[in-house]
């Protein structure tokens, strides 16, 4: 059903240029978007927004190639990812990646400390294993939709999971979450 | 080396509150639909706007100062002299006597089907549209 509220939403949107169809899947689906962001970057938020904004932008001018053989969400987030390795390329070419600049760098609110456990522990892990782990155990993604975001082949997904996942066993026992 | 169901407890824990984080709109999405650029279609669409409301103010500021207006008067005026001068003759030589139908009723059909008819055609068309 949300599947198909999904495509009747993006139908107005690309055939009938409906801006108010397109303002109800930002709401729906802003949060899981940023959240990825949000992980990606370690918590910084003011760099998750903004890309989060790009995401939508490039869906917007895009939407019209979306051809319903994935569903929304998957197209979006697979837009996510593109957007995220982009930014990471980016940086790479300017200067290496210091993964504890965002740690360092973001806003701490409340029940931060959990999230600043997450936020360190997901830093250790390099983005491919960092992007894998948290699409499947943050957002929920099974490995083949994980493979069909990424573009990484299955296999390669399960290596990724398989050592991101013992990093942070290790890291969490090395923190004392095993007590 | 496998995890051990301890450890995927651990693991799975540790993600719980990350996965049930929902975060607030706070202008997120406004600030979205403010920054959209325009697409293709919406360009085109807006120039093709522009321009028939262009093609239309100078039609109708050619059609009055090139005198369109007293062509459309003219033709208007013969229309009616023509249609006077038919119904002068039908009434003339119409016959009365012969036969069995009067001319006034003849005048009132030609009178619903020259304005009545055209009315009613007018007024379904435009709630159609």
């Amino acid at each position: 059903m949300a599947e198909l509220s999904d495509i009747s939403l993006v139908t107005q949107v690309a055939v009938f240029h409906n801006k108010r169809a397109f303002d109800q899947l930002v709401r729906k689906y802003q949060s899981p978007v940023r959240r990825f962001f949000l992980n990606q970057t370690l918590g910084d938020e003011q760099l998750s927004d903004d890309l989060a904004q790009e995401t939508f932008i490039k869906a917007y001018v895009n939407i019209t190639k979306f051809r319903g053989m994935a569903s929304f969400s998957t197209w979006l987030f697979r837009i996510a990812y593109n957007v995220h390795y982009d930014y990471v390329r980016s940086l790479r070419q300017t200067d290496d990646i210091d993964t504890s600049r965002a740690v360092k760098n973001s806003s701490v609110s409340s029940d931060e400390n959990l999230k600043m456990d997450l936020y360190k522990a997901l830093s250790l892990l390099k983005p491919d294993e960092r992007t894998c782990i948290t699409l499947q155990l943050i957002d929920g993604h099974q490995i083949d939709k994980i493979a069909e975001i990424t573009g990484i082949p299955e296999n390669t997904v399960k290596s990724h999971l398989r050592r991101g996942k013992e990093k942070m066993v290790y890291y969490l026992k090395q923190n004392g979450y095993d007590r | 080396m496998g995890m051990t169901d301890k450890e995927k407890i651990m693991l799975e824990d540790f993600f719980k509150q990350a996965a049930q984080q929902q975060i607030e709109d706070r202008g997120f999405t406004e600030r979205v639909m403010q920054n959209l650029p325009e697409r293709r279609v919406e360009q085109v669409r807006r120039l093709s706007r522009l321009w028939t409301i262009f093609c239309g103010v100078v039609g109708v500021a050619m059609f009055f100062l090139l005198g369109g207006w007293q062509v459309v008067q003219g033709w208007f005026l013969a229309a009616v002299r023509m249609t006077i001068g038919w119904l002068e003759i039908f009434m003339v030589t119409a016959p009365t006597t012969e036969i069995s139908i009067n001319p006034w009723v003849v005048l009132l059909v030609l009178v619903f089907v020259i304005i009545f008819l055209p009315y009613q055609t007018a007024r379904r068309l435009s709630s159609a549209l």
